[in-house]
């Protein structure tokens, strides 16, 4: 078959094909085709003045810094209203389904401004850490693509944690939190790196309610925003609803989605079907109108953790601590301050399917949340690619779906092309700068490719198995 | 406080939670029974597991602590390998799970492998089975299955593996193997050449073939061999075809099933261990306990009919996990020859079969029920 | 030269030109249309996996459709012979059926769902490039599950119809090239899986 019959074919069905999720299915793995024309002018207001902040301040180098590497608190907050502007928080997020997003709402926490504004304060409040020095804002940095692009996140006294800051933009959609999933909902969430000793350092959740329970300004919030005094599970409840706020899915690719055939590259496009086929990715990173995200919410060993330590010991090792001391309080420790966070979701599940598992990531935004894996450990996309190539890592809880692609160069970079596509517009200019950055690192080294297991001529487990 | 939203994580927790409290409240004997990383441990004392999540038997982690006089051996079955410039899927499932046993602590007495070493019994698939298996540092006994023999007859797998039929002893067990995929000679009439003749066979749904059996000849041998035993010798048998008659269409059937059992009636335990089926299988007949085995290529589905009463189902595999309902496994052996049988599923919790369970035809320590029966 | 010469000559030139024109007429209307595999292509695929086949097999040239049932139980099309009763279906010819009508349906219909079991027990005809065939996982179509389509499936990324899933199994296990919705194997893929799950009600969305 011809490629113009090929592509004049596809075009029919797009505009053959029946509706699903309130819009016509678009190309063969579709999304919606309504298009808020509103939504979009106020994007390109927010990226303009957004841009001027962050990005204009960061070339000349005058960005305010807080502590630990993050942009000024104040600072952050200007940024963060440049980019939503005014928003209803009670209504849907343009273009998701408003079935499965209420789904995400828990029950006692309907969204309502008093509690968005309550959380937002929280949230760049540097009062709920023991030092003074760290905010949610401080690894979740609104400049730095709510995450703090590092490999792993630093807390006060300069402590280093083990594990990547995943972003909070959409983290409202998925199904749980944490990379090993131990928090059921945002609300949960938000509480848990408060009385985290390498985090925020508060010995619990009282002595974090005290720390700014005397601040009359919070004691009214609180009133308003749930009938009760400062507490620390309102806290929670609080920021959980702000960060509901943050929802970025206004990318190239999503117009593409809609129809706009040329919002993304001919590289990009061609990425996308690769992504739905033959490089599998689709498989765990889930990608369709009801849940745009790219991740399936599951959790999967791919064999990073497995490639830099001897992951059985250390299996036999975790499994000999959780038996001597179940309890809540050893697993958050052993989890985060110990080599047994390597263990991922086992450590949550103790489950033997769960070792060495961590949630997929959420592809959203991917362009700028760099380095990724749950230790930060591959710095480009190129090497994420280059790692799905191989087959990931050989060990012995390894996803059975993981399997060498045999996926050329020129392919890898058509999903690369597809990845940066899926930044919200509002950092385009930070994801090109990532484009070029990510693009120079890859062509200098690419420390994870391997040709021979790639294209499958030298098999995972074969080295392992040598007697 | 619990968070009002009930996530399948909450549930999760307080399931958890749960456990470990009921953990505490067993006796000290109990307890560290159940603890230890082996499940099969506790469930041969009769321990039921309601809860979602099982403990953990890590990469066959620590130690259980069984009884004295059991012992363990691994299993790996049915890789149907081709070459692998061919198919690297399947050379890579066998790896895996040697890797699997290799890692197993302590080490398993010895290693079975129940059959269909090779896809199409071709010389360059048994060899490279053999190389694979090799890298086992456990001792290996193997056994035939239909798509090792049937291009050759059984030539390479002689030259490679010595006779198909044997019986040893260890650790006061008899152990039998059998070659039990005897086809009546359909081949011939219809003037097959040996390649068409495996390929037929290789169709687990090609009506072309005969049923397995075991044969007069080798009925015969194993009355004869089982002559010096006691009724109370603990048996363990070893066939690639369930040693009884499930399901003629995909040969999960031995014509001469009654007779076999018949030779086996006078004992008081013994266990069949089959492969070829691809999945969890379990039955009893009268003092008979069969089991099947994990393939580490692909999962059968079930037999739409036939399925013994006993089996509890493994759930359906997903199909976007190609290594899903894939696996190897262990048996512990006790002292009066029961089993429990531990299926080691890739990506998901092991499963066992206790002595338990078959000793009570199903009453106690019934294994988890799937979430996804097939249908 | 005679008349009737020069009026032959002519005739089988206008004809020639009739032909000439309606088959560019018809790539047209078919490049046109974004073309489903025409009758012809189809046509000339199935004559070759019929030649391929008599070669492996001299000595059942005959009856393939025989050959192909006796290696695998294939369930037969619905049995239709209440038609043959009386009642309002006589007096007009669209009411009426004869034995012979009903045999060649059945016969025709089978021999598609025949065609699918041919291929699905075939890794080479699938174009499977690790030796892979349906039946190593489906055996009999078992587990193929037609009744539950359409269906959303995540990892599609779409409401797969069975077709898609056909697809998907081509494209990974498999490991041959996706084909085309109407390619005749696809079409007689379906027609086997569908003919072994004969009875079983709808039911779609089951996952």
């Amino acid at each position: 078959m011809s490629e113009r019959a090929d592509g004049l074919r596809r075009r029919a069905r797009r505009r053959r094909l029946g509706a699903c999720f309130g819009g016509a299915e678009v190309g063969r793995y579709g999304g919606s085709v309504r298009r808020p024309v509103l939504g979009g002018v106020v994007a390109a207001g927010a990226v303009a003045v957004f841009c001027v902040l962050v990005a204009g301040g960061q070339a000349v180098g005058q960005v305010p810094q807080a502590e630990h590497g993050a942009a000024s608190m104040a600072y952050q907050e200007r940024a963060f209203e440049a980019l939503l502007g005014e928003v209803d928080v009670t209504a849907v997020p343009v273009g998701l389904d408003p079935v499965v997003w209420e789904a995400f709402i828990p029950a006692d926490n309907k969204m309502t401004p008093a509690r968005v504004a309550l959380g937002k304060k929280l949230f760049f409040d540097k009062r709920l850490s023991k030092d003074g020095t760290v905010s949610c804002a401080t690894c979740h940095d609104v400049t730095r693509a709510f995450t703090d692009q590092r490999a792993v996140s630093e807390g006060i006294g300069d402590q280093l944690g083990r594990r990547n800051a995943p972003t909070t933009m959409n983290a409202a959609l998925l199904q749980t939190v944490f990379l090993d999933g131990r928090s059921p909902t945002l609300d949960h969430q938000a509480r848990m790196p408060i009385i985290n000793p390498i985090e925020m350092g508060f010995a619990d959740g009282e002595s974090a309610a005290k720390a700014i329970g005397d601040d009359p300004e919070y004691k009214k919030m609180f009133a308003e925003a749930y009938g009760g005094e400062v507490n620390y599970e309102d806290m929670g409840r609080a920021m959980g609803a702000f960060e509901r706020t943050m929802v970025f899915l206004d990318s190239p690719f999503r117009r593409f989605l809609e129809g706009e055939e040329e919002a993304i590259s001919a590289d990009a496009r061609e990425g996308w079907r690769l992504f739905n086929e033959e490089a599998r990715c689709v498989s765990c990173h889930h990608m369709n109108p009801s849940n745009p995200l790219g991740t399936d919410n599951r959790f999967h060993n791919v064999g990073v953790s497995a490639r830099h330590r001897d992951f059985e010991q250390l299996v036999r090792d975790g499994v000999k601590a959780l038996q001597a001391d179940p309890s809540e309080a050893k697993l958050e420790e052993l989890a985060l301050a110990t080599d047994m966070s390597e263990l991922g979701r086992f450590m949550v599940t103790k489950n033997r399917s769960d070792i060495g598992a961590f949630r997929t990531s959420m592809l959203l935004n991917i362009g700028i949340t760099q380095p990724y894996m749950h230790d930060g450990t591959l710095a480009t996309l190129w090497d994420v690619m280059d790692h799905y190539n191989k087959g990931g890592e050989a060990n012995l809880f390894l996803d059975g779906g993981m399997e060498p692609l045999a996926l050329s160069e020129k392919q890898i970079d058509q999903v690369v092309a597809f990845l940066f596509a899926l930044t919200d517009d509002r950092f385009a200019e930070e994801n090109r700068r990532q484009m070029d950055q990510q693009r120079a690192k890859a062509q200098k080294d690419r420390p994870f490719r391997d040709e021979a297991m790639a294209n499958r001529k030298k098999l995972a487990f074969e080295d392992r198995i040598q007697k | 406080m619990q968070p009002k939203h009930k996530s399948v994580e909450t549930k999760y927790m307080a399931e958890r939670q749960e456990f470990y409290e009921s953990l505490k409240r067993l006796d000290r004997r109990s307890f560290l029974k159940v603890s230890a990383a082996a499940f099969g441990a506790a469930a041969a004392h009769g321990l039921a597991y309601p809860f979602s999540f099982q403990p953990v038997s890590v990469a066959y982690g620590a130690e259980p602590q069984g009884e004295s006089g059991s012992f363990r051996f691994a299993y790996i079955s049915d890789s149907h390998l081709y070459e692998k410039d061919i198919n690297d899927r399947f050379v890579r499932a066998l790896m895996r799970a040697v890797d699997d046993v290799n890692n197993m602590d302590p080490q398993p007495d010895f290693v079975f492998y129940g059959g269909d070493l090779a896809q199409l019994g071709q010389a360059k698939e048994l060899d490279l089975g053999a190389e694979i298996l090799g890298n086992l540092k456990a001792p290996l006994k193997i056994m035939v299955g239909e798509h090792d023999w049937y291009l050759d007859m059984g030539e390479k797998w002689r030259a490679l593996f010595g006779e198909p039929i044997e019986s040893w002893d260890h650790k006061g067990v008899h152990f039998v193997k059998l070659l039990s995929i005897i086809e009546e000679d359909f081949w011939t009439a219809r003037k097959m050449t040996p390649m068409q003749r495996m390929r037929t066979v290789a169709g687990l749904d090609n009506g072309l073939q005969r049923s397995f059996t075991v044969g007069e000849q080798q009925r015969g041998w194993l009355k004869e061999d089982l002559a010096k035993y006691a009724d109370d010798t603990p048996l363990v048998v070893f066939s690639h075809s369930p040693l009884y008659k499930l399901y003629k269409n995909w040969n999960f059937w031995t014509d001469d099933a009654d007779e076999v059992q018949a030779i086996l009636k006078r004992f008081k335990n013994v266990v069949v261990i089959h492969g070829h089926t691809h999945q969890m299988l379990t039955n009893r007949i009268g003092n008979i306990h069969f089991h099947g085995l994990l393939a580490t290529a692909w999962p059968w589905p079930y037999a739409p009919e036939g399925m013994p009463e006993l089996t509890i189902e493994m759930a359906r595999p997903d199909p976007f996990n190609p290594q899903d309902g894939c696996g190897d496994g262990e048996v512990r052996v006790h002292p009066d020859g029961l089993v429990d049988k531990v299926y080691n599923f890739w990506n998901r919790n092991p499963v066992t079969v206790g002595r338990a369970y078959t000793s009570s035809w199903g009453k106690e320590a019934v294994p988890p029920r799937p979430n996804r029966p097939s249908y | 030269m005679n008349t009737g010469i020069w009026t032959t000559i002519v005739g089988v030139a206008c004809v020639l030109l009739v032909v000439a024109l309606w088959t560019t007429h018809a790539n047209q209307v078919a490049a046109d249309q974004g073309a489903k595999a025409d009758e012809g292509e189809g046509q000339k695929v199935a004559d070759s996996h019929m030649d391929q086949w008599k070669r492996k097999n001299p000595q059942e040239v005959d009856d393939w459709v025989a050959a192909e049932k006796e290696r695998h139980a294939i369930q037969p099309p619905a049995d239709n012979s209440d038609l043959l009763k009386g009642g309002q279906g006589e007096g007009h010819t669209y009411g009426q059926y004869t034995e012979r009508d009903l045999l060649m349906w059945a016969r025709e219909t089978e021999k598609m769902a025949v065609e699918g079991s041919r291929i699905f027990h075939d890794a080479t005809a699938l174009g499977s490039t690790v030796a892979v065939s349906c039946d190593m996982c489906h055996p009999d179509g078992a587990n193929t599950h037609p009744e539950t389509y359409p269906k959303f499936q995540p990892q599609m990324g779409r409401v797969a119809l069975l077709r898609d899933m056909i697809n998907w199994c081509i494209q990974h296990p498999v490991r041959g090239e996706r084909f085309e919705p109407d390619d005749p194997r696809m079409r007689a893929l379906e027609a086997y899986i569908y003919a072994q799950r004969k009875g079983t009600a709808l039911n779609y969305g089951k996952h």
